[in-house]
């Protein structure tokens, strides 16, 4: 009886351990990352039992604040340099881990019925009421917007007609809707709904949009948000991000 | 002027049925229903008023079909030319004396206190001049009766409906107002209906006397 | 560091004062026409009016943006009948803050319209007075207090409105950017000092609110 007693027992804590390994990892990772990262996600856990990946996707700065306050995050992937480089910084990342590991091309959408413009200094005539453009105080893909504007002289003639969006993924969904003429969004979100937006041009932008990943400073999980880092960089990762339209970084 | 009562309502709630079979004419200055309370009386009032309609049948006053359920004939409530004086007065309480009394001659959206001169003399003979700005909330009972009733007369009534008018008074201040009504009654020639259960007033009244028990007529 | 948020105030009071408006004339109405009587069907009408108020503010956007967007029912009509899209615009503020703040004086307005004495309203027809004028002369008087008392509550909702804000009107400075939105963009932005400031003026814009309240409230006409 306390042989079986004592082996049970021991099963029991064998079973506690290996439940006290597998981990909910929260990444917070830039809006134009959703379905990307929710398919990284799903790979990982399937070669990972145990291990639970809790996206939250937002603007990058607003995923920065968050982290600096406190927030649970494991995982930060940033759509700009600018941006990892504040979390630097504050200290909110291991600056160890921190790695590239995508790039991306900033695009002008328009409407699918919408005739695209010739050029560039288009936009600033009167068929586009509105542009929608992430908030360049709060969003990567606005402010590599802007930058490209500035340059080409165009960002004070067009203030007018600016729509500020609380995220990559809203400019989009502004344009899909058709409340607004034209947008700024990544190469990516255009793909997501093409049937809705048409691609008018590429815009070079003299940053390059190159998306940076680091496991948090503050994580509790660090194995296993070390372990989705490394994941993301990866064969299989790589190959996600190639499907919906990510270059090497 | 003749007044011809024809009527049947049937009330429900939740434990109970009312009928109302009300079936009477009157050519007499005051008409008097008497009877004790619940008895159909009030019912009988609003009906003839216009603020309650009949299941089925007829109200004329002075040869003017008012309701005639076969002909499908309603005369809404505010085109019966008949004043209401209510058990507990129904003044409104936002308004001034003045204000209270004018209702009737003052149309729009706007309550406003201005009166004409037979409206002015009624308020002179009732003592209600020197309380024209005062609320009902400032007045007495008797006042209040006072007021309900210039109000009535001043829409220029062809007939006054008045559905217990004393009963919130002391009994000689009754006897008092009782008098000055039946004045009131003869100087403005406006035929009445009054309801009552007090004995004393069928008295004084006179008149055709309308019995009611159980919502019917009793002989 | 103040003047920041009088643009974003002036906005805030302009958008909820109309929109209070709105929604008093349309809620009045309404709880005139649901009336007294507490059948099955006014009380399942008045249940779905009621629903922008249970609804979360964004899922109240979301449909307002759908059903006022470019291809929606009203906005297709407005667009075709008048040129205008209320997408975007200050009176695309006005709208989502009237449809969430309208329940609460619609609720005011059908129990104050139901505590008049029906008494009153049926001497006011004995003495002559049309439907129209009763409820002008005996019944608004007398009910406007319960009323207020709901356009307040409704006037703090539209102020503090934002989720259904955010998706009609977006976030345009100094055109859509409500009070509530300013600070949650300078948050994001990272710009605390600029937030904190906004804070400050809006608790003492509520506080101004709630002394003007319960003076409005307690002044007596009559005993």
């Amino acid at each position: 009886m306390r042989r079986m007693n004592r082996l049970f027992l021991a099963a029991l804590i064998g079973a506690a351990s290996l439940h006290a390994c597998a981990a909910d990892v929260i990444v917070s990772a830039a809006a134009s990352l959703s379905n990307s990262f929710n398919d990284i996600g799903k790979l990982y856990e399937a070669k990972h039992p145990g291990d639970k990946i809790v996206a939250n996707f937002a603007a990058s700065d607003v995923l920065l604040k968050q982290i600096e306050q406190g927030a649970p995050a494991d995982v930060f992937a940033s759509a700009d340099e600018q941006t990892m480089d504040r979390a630097a910084q504050s200290n909110a990342i291991d600056k160890s881990t921190r790695k590239d590991f995508a790039a991306n091309t900033l695009v002008l959408i328009v409407g699918a019925n919408a005739k695209p413009p010739a050029k560039l200094d288009d936009i600033a005539g009167g068929d586009y009421t509105h542009i929608a453009i992430g908030n360049p105080d709060s969003v990567p893909a606005g402010r590599y917007a802007k930058e490209a504007l500035m340059s080409a002289k165009l960002w004070d003639k067009i203030q007018p007609q600016i729509v500020p969006a609380q995220n990559v993924r809203q400019a989009l969904d502004y344009v899909a809707r058709g409340e607004a003429q034209a947008g700024f969004v990544y190469a990516t979100d255009a793909e997501t709904q093409k049937d809705k937006v048409h691609v008018a041009m590429t815009v070079p932008t003299s940053t390059p949009v190159r998306y940076p990943i680091a496991v948090t400073a503050k994580s509790q999980h660090a194995a296993a948000a070390k372990a989705f880092v490394d994941f993301v960089n990866s064969a299989e990762g790589q190959a996600v991000l190639k499907k919906y339209g990510f270059s090497a970084p | 002027m003749r007044i011809a009562v024809d009527i049947e309502k049937t009330l429900r709630d939740a434990s109970r049925e009312f009928h109302l079979r009300m079936r009477f004419e009157s050519d007499a200055d005051v008409t008097v229903l008497y009877g004790e309370s619940g008895a159909g009386k009030s019912l009988t009032m609003l009906a003839i008023a216009g603020l309650l309609r009949p299941d089925k049948g007829s109200i004329a006053v002075s040869d003017r079909m008012l309701f005639d359920s076969a002909h499908r004939i309603d005369v809404r409530a505010r085109h019966r030319r008949i004043g209401l004086v209510f058990q507990d007065y129904a003044l409104f309480p936002h308004l001034t004396v003045v204000q209270n009394i004018a209702f009737a001659q003052n149309r729009g959206w706007f309550n406003r206190g201005s009166v004409d001169a037979d409206a002015r003399a009624v308020m002179a003979s009732m003592q209600l001049d020197a309380l024209a700005d005062a609320y009902p909330s400032d007045l007495s009972g008797g006042q209040r009766q006072r007021v309900a009733l210039a109000r009535a007369l001043a829409s220029r009534p062809q007939l006054l409906l008045l559905d217990e008018p004393f009963s919130a008074l002391d009994s000689e201040l009754r006897g008092r107002l009782r008098d000055e009504l039946i004045q009131t009654q003869r100087s403005a020639g406006i035929p009445m209906i009054v309801i009552t259960h007090n004995a004393d007033d069928v008295a004084a009244f006179g008149g055709k006397v309308v019995r009611v028990r159980d919502g019917r007529v009793a002989d | 560091m103040l003047s920041d948020a009088i643009v974003p105030l002036l906005l805030t009071l302009k958008v909820a004062s109309l929109a209070t408006l709105l929604a008093s004339i349309v809620g009045i109405a309404l709880g005139k026409l649901l009336g007294r009587r507490r059948t099955f069907t006014r009380d399942v009408a008045e249940s779905l009016l009621t629903l922008p108020l249970v609804l979360p503010p964004t899922v109240l956007g979301y449909y307002l943006l759908v059903v006022l967007g470019q291809n929606g029912v009203i906005g297709t009509w407005l667009t075709s009948w008048f040129g205008i899209s209320l997408i975007f615009t200050w009176q695309g503020a006005v709208v989502a803050a009237a449809v969430a703040a309208f329940p609460l004086i619609l609720r005011a307005a059908r129990a104050s319209f139901s505590d008049v004495d029906a008494q009153l309203e049926n001497a006011a027809r004995s003495l002559g007075a049309s439907e129209t004028e009763v409820f002008f002369r005996v019944t608004l008087p007398l009910a406007w207090r319960g009323i207020l008392a709901g356009a307040l509550l409704a006037f703090a909702r539209a102020m503090g409105e934002f989720g259904a804000t955010l998706m009609v009107a977006g976030s345009l400075p100094g055109r859509t950017q409500t009070l509530s939105l300013a600070i949650y963009d300078a948050v994001m932005a990272g710009d605390d000092a600029r937030a904190a400031s906004m804070v400050i003026i809006s608790l003492i814009t509520a506080v101004v609110l709630l002394i003007v309240a319960a003076q409005l409230l307690q002044r007596r006409r009559h005993a």
